[in-house]
């Protein structure tokens, strides 16, 4: 997962394209994923609790299939 | 014990800003060191940490921090940090109350970008998040994804 200038940057470095999101979808799912890490009561998502994730955030399709 | 450990482990990476070895989580926890390695061995194999290859003693990732040197440079409460991709430095300043930066450059054109995220809300930002591998295939080989 990069930071790009922009998906035309992405282009040009000859990347396989995959997905995009902006920085304020990366940092809800980074928030989301990360706030509770270190509370002994954290435990790792199952595979349809992290899909429910990506599609809060607007993330669908394919790409963020797990299941 | 596996909690004890994945927790020790990130609050000493949060204060030093090293992830530690297992030698210092079983000095600290006052645990003999193949169980310390034990459990390393398990929070890898469970996907909460990734361990270094070939040596039972050290974390690539304890997630979200790398313990190695990446282009993901954190800057969050006082102290500073490297997280293995932009999720994850993001995921370091959730970690650290909101509050902090990020610090990378642009794959392509090495112009550098930043992040900064003040009392929990992206106050700034630029750049377009760029995800190569499809969700299904992230663990295949982390270190790459």
């Amino acid at each position: 997962m990069l930071l790009f200038r922009s998906e035309e940057h992405v282009d040009r470095s000859g990347k396989p394209k995959g997905a995009f999101m902006t920085p304020a979808q990366m940092w809800r799912l980074a928030d989301t994923w990360y706030h509770d890490r270190d509370d002994s009561a954290w435990r790792r998502r199952s595979a349809d609790e992290a899909e429910d994730v990506f599609e809060q955030i607007g993330l669908k399709g394919d790409f963020w299939r797990l299941t | 014990m596996l909690v004890r450990v994945r927790i020790a482990v990130l609050e000493r990476t949060i204060a030093s800003g090293q992830v530690p070895t297992a030698g210092e989580i079983a000095a600290e926890l006052d645990l003999p060191l193949a169980m310390v390695q034990e459990a390393y061995a398990r929070l890898g194999e469970s996907h909460v940490f990734v361990c270094e290859p070939g040596d039972p003693s050290r974390l690539r990732m304890a997630n979200p921090f790398s313990a190695v040197p990446t282009p993901f440079k954190v800057s969050a409460r006082g102290g500073s940090y490297y997280g293995n991709c932009v999720w994850d430095a993001l995921g370091i300043v959730s970690l650290l109350a909101g509050e902090g930066s990020v610090a990378t450059s642009c794959p392509d054109c090495s112009e550098p970008l930043s992040l900064r995220v003040s009392d929990g809300r992206l106050v700034a930002s630029e750049g377009v998040v760029h995800f190569g591998v499809p969700a299904r295939q992230w663990w295949d080989d982390i270190v790459f994804t």
